[in-house]
């Protein structure tokens, strides 16, 4: 029985050895890929970053928009039947930017890029590699880590940073107007009161989640999405793909909110 | 514009979700700064000794409302060390060269903010540059010190009237009982005299009796009153 766990523990902690291990060599690859940048036109990767950047971004932005206006909304709903009536006009501003522009927006942004870009980007690669397309490129000399990963990362960056200051902007709108059932502010006050709570620390946090979030989401599906070796596989690693990147994002998340707020 | 929409409408949508969000947050951190994007904002400099309250984004109010703020804190080291804020206030306000401006705190923990307060009687108007003077600082610690101050005083006046009270109980008390002594003995002596009184009280009475019937008579024969005492005195010599 004692033995049985010991292997199994030690089985399970090679098998993540070993998964970190070939994850570290991915990443090494993609940065020695660098080193062959200069002779790439950057004309090459511009349609992919662009149709990247469309799906990502432009194409999310009713859904985060929704999700924003929802979000900021319920955050108001719930102070105001938390706090007392009487002075939080005063607060809504600072509540808002704590829980929506500190950690909501970032999180859930990523977390709509996830669910929608994500996945696509991993189950793409994984039918790319099944049908053969990926090692066509490659016999014809085409680098795949900075054809596939890198217009995916400026793309997945460019996204998250431009969905996550559309994430607060309407959600600070959904709360405002919520707000206006209960208590009287004027927008000018309101929007006084969110710039006075907001801190270029804020804005500094917000933007690292979002590069921290673009560079690890199509890192981390493109990485999964070339594991397949078989059609049968493509739905276990975009699982994968998708529930790695969700507790990666986390992990993240919590770490840039404890180095700029702890 | 339409026809780059029509030639790649991808790249102008992506452009645009570029451009959109870098404009709000541009905007934004104009904002913070204390910037105003219609440029209607004056840079106006306040005089003050002692920066330990104010910072920069110090709220400026004037009767209440929100004007502007600091946005700038600079030492000048002659002729003493003083300091000029930078405050950002709305041009649409009306201030005058020689309004005022204090410090204060909302309330017991809140924020410091300066209220503005024009004068009564108005001078010129307020420009871009001036320097506010006439600072009138009203530190929260440094009239908690007052009241502490006023209330030791307070204190140590209590305990002197308490210790003199003490000292001078037994005073009281002796004077008190004389009083009572004196009261008694006074007392007494009407009791004493009652008797006398009433026979005085009663002299009294046949003497204005005798002095009515005299008035009587002298009003019905003066003559013979005053006479009266003559003839008696000349029969009485005669008798003599």
């Amino acid at each position: 029985m004692i033995v049985k766990l010991i292997s199994f523990f030690g089985s399970r902690t090679c098998s993540y050895g070993a998964a970190i291990a070939d994850f570290s060599s991915f990443i090494m690859s993609i940065v020695n890929s660098f080193k062959y940048l200069k002779k790439v036109r950057f004309r090459t990767y511009y349609e992919v970053i662009i149709n990247q950047t469309i799906f990502t971004g432009v194409n999310a932005l009713i859904i985060v928009a929704s999700i924003a206006l929802l979000a900021g909304g319920t955050v108001i709903i719930q102070a105001l039947t938390s706090l007392p009536k009487f002075g939080v006009e005063g607060f809504l501003g600072n509540l808002l930017v704590i829980i929506i522009a500190r950690e909501l927006g970032p999180l859930l942004t990523a977390l709509i890029v996830i669910s929608r870009s994500g996945s696509a980007i991993a189950t793409e690669i994984s039918v790319q590699k099944w049908s053969k397309e990926i090692l066509s490129m490659e016999l014809i000399g085409i680098d795949t880590r900075l054809f596939i990963v890198l217009p995916r990362v400026i793309a997945s960056v460019i996204s998250i940073c431009g969905l996550i200051i559309i994430f607060d902007i309407v959600a600070f709108l959904g709360g405002y107007l919520i707000s206006q059932t209960v208590v009287y502010i004027s927008l000018d006050q309101f929007g006084q009161t969110l710039i006075n709570a907001f801190t270029f620390k804020d804005i500094g946090a917000a933007f690292l989640k979002g590069t921290l979030f673009g560079i690890t989401i199509p890192v981390i599906c493109c990485y999964y999405g070339l594991k397949p070796v078989s059609k049968f596989e493509i739905p276990i690693y975009v699982s994968k793909a998708v529930m790695r990147t969700l507790f990666v994002t986390i992990i993240l998340n919590i770490m840039v909110s404890i180095m700029f707020y702890v | 514009m339409k026809r780059l929409r029509d030639r790649n409408p991808n790249e102008f949508r992506v452009g645009l979700f570029i451009l959109v969000p870098i404009t709000i947050l541009l905007m934004f951190i104009l904002l913070k700064l204390g910037y105003s994007l219609s440029g209607s904002t004056i840079d106006v400099y306040l005089k003050i000794d002692n920066i330990s309250s104010i910072k920069k984004g110090t709220s400026i109010k004037l009767k209440g409302y929100d004007v502007g703020k600091v946005v700038d804190l600079t030492p000048v080291y002659r002729p003493a060390l003083h300091f000029l804020a930078k405050m950002r206030i709305q041009k649409d306000i009306e201030l005058h060269e020689d309004c005022s401006a204090i410090i204060l705190n909302q309330n017991i923990i809140g924020d410091t903010v300066i209220e503005l307060r024009n004068p009564y009687r108005r001078g010129k108007p307020l420009l871009e540059g001036d320097v506010i003077e006439g600072l009138e600082y009203v530190n929260l610690e440094e009239l908690l010190k007052e009241v502490n101050k006023l209330l030791t005083s307070v204190t140590s006046t209590v305990d002197v009237l308490k210790q003199i009270s003490l000292e001078s109980r037994s005073n009281i008390r002796d004077m008190l009982a004389n009083l009572s002594n004196s009261v008694g003995a006074v007392n007494n002596i009407l009791q004493k005299s009652q008797g006398d009184i009433l026979t005085t009280l009663s002299t009294f009475r046949d003497t204005s009796k005798v002095l009515n019937e005299i008035s009587k008579e002298l009003k019905k024969n003066p003559m013979k009153f005053i006479l009266k005492g003559k003839k008696e005195e000349t029969q009485e010599g005669k008798t003599k």
